[in-house]
């Protein structure tokens, strides 16, 4: 089990990066949804006027 | 020769299985990849004597330089396109890959050091190999800066020009671990004469890890143009609304 803490770090180094990568993406692609969503009503109510 | 070719055929039949898919099936199949090849590497694959244990770091490292050549190949293929149609789906492809490619660049970078520690016994040497996959990385961290938020054709043009120069950094790298005595060892996967330098149970698991990083960069890729795409369509329909209210 030498250098067992090399592989270690590597592995969960790869894994933490790729996990906040994808949940960055995630929470971002929502919050633009639901802008879009709010920015789409708002214009509807515009053109209903 | 042939070798090369299976593989050339088996990375490019990614784009046509992620046509087919759906997000949640795509995102089911990439999971359970990922896991196989996690229980491959630690459970089947053989431990390396010489390097002992550190060298299942091998797995993830090279899947994830085979990746970040992928996602730049695709950057300078839809940079072209985006020059020659000017469509903004090329540049969304582009801009999209280049920001994934630089994240798997970073990988590559953090867990090449880790593996050349113990090794080496070195973190880094400033040899070709090493210096040149900086360079790439630092001229995709210089294309994504150029692409900050707004989205402007002049610079989107700009960074098409970076993101097809940049790529010639790619078979740079290739030809230096190839041909330049480095600290880098030579390709182990396909050797010259199209021999490869693994074992059979080593091979199945780097072919398994692939294909899960692979699944992964188009799961990426999938949700990162989905935010270019929405945030296009925020400053179109913002755009609308302001005249609308000024009218």
């Amino acid at each position: 089990m030498k250098n067992f803490w090399y592989l270690f770090a590597a592995y969960s180094i790869i894994w933490t990066a790729l996990c906040v990568y994808m949940i960055r993406l995630s929470q971002k692609n929502k919050e633009l949804q639901v802008e879009l969503r709010n920015l789409r009503a708002q214009l509807e109510r515009i053109l209903t006027k | 020769m042939q070798k090369w070719w299976t593989i050339m055929l088996f990375v490019m039949a990614f784009p046509c299985i992620y046509l087919c898919m759906n997000r949640v099936f795509h995102a089911t199949v990439m999971c359970i990849t990922m896991n196989v090849a996690i229980m491959l590497i630690f459970l089947y694959a053989p431990t390396e004597k010489m390097q002992g244990i550190v060298q299942k770091i091998f797995y993830f490292h090279v899947s994830s330089a085979i990746t970040m050549f992928f996602a730049f190949f695709l950057v300078c293929v839809a940079s072209i396109m985006y020059l020659w149609k000017n469509s903004d789906w090329w540049d969304t492809i582009a801009l999209s890959a280049a920001e994934i490619g630089v994240v798997f660049c970073t990988l590559v970078l953090i867990t090449g050091p880790l593996w050349a520690r113990p090794i080496w016994g070195t973190w880094w040497s400033w040899d070709p190999t090493l210096t040149l996959t900086l360079v790439l990385w630092l001229i995709y961290v210089a294309y994504l800066m150029l692409r900050i938020e707004t989205y402007d054709p002049k610079r989107a043009r700009f960074a098409a020009i970076l993101g097809i120069i940049g790529f010639v950094d790619v078979p740079l790298i290739r030809w230096s671990v190839e041909k330049w005595r480095t600290l880098h060892p030579k390709p182990v996967l396909i050797q010259e004469g199209g021999t490869t330098g693994l074992t059979s149970a080593m091979l199945l698991t780097f072919l398994v890890c692939l294909v899960a990083f692979l699944l992964l960069f188009f799961y990426l890729l999938r949700e990162r143009m989905s935010v270019v795409q929405s945030r296009h369509a925020l400053e179109v329909l913002r755009h609308d609304i302001d005249e609308l209210c000024v009218g």
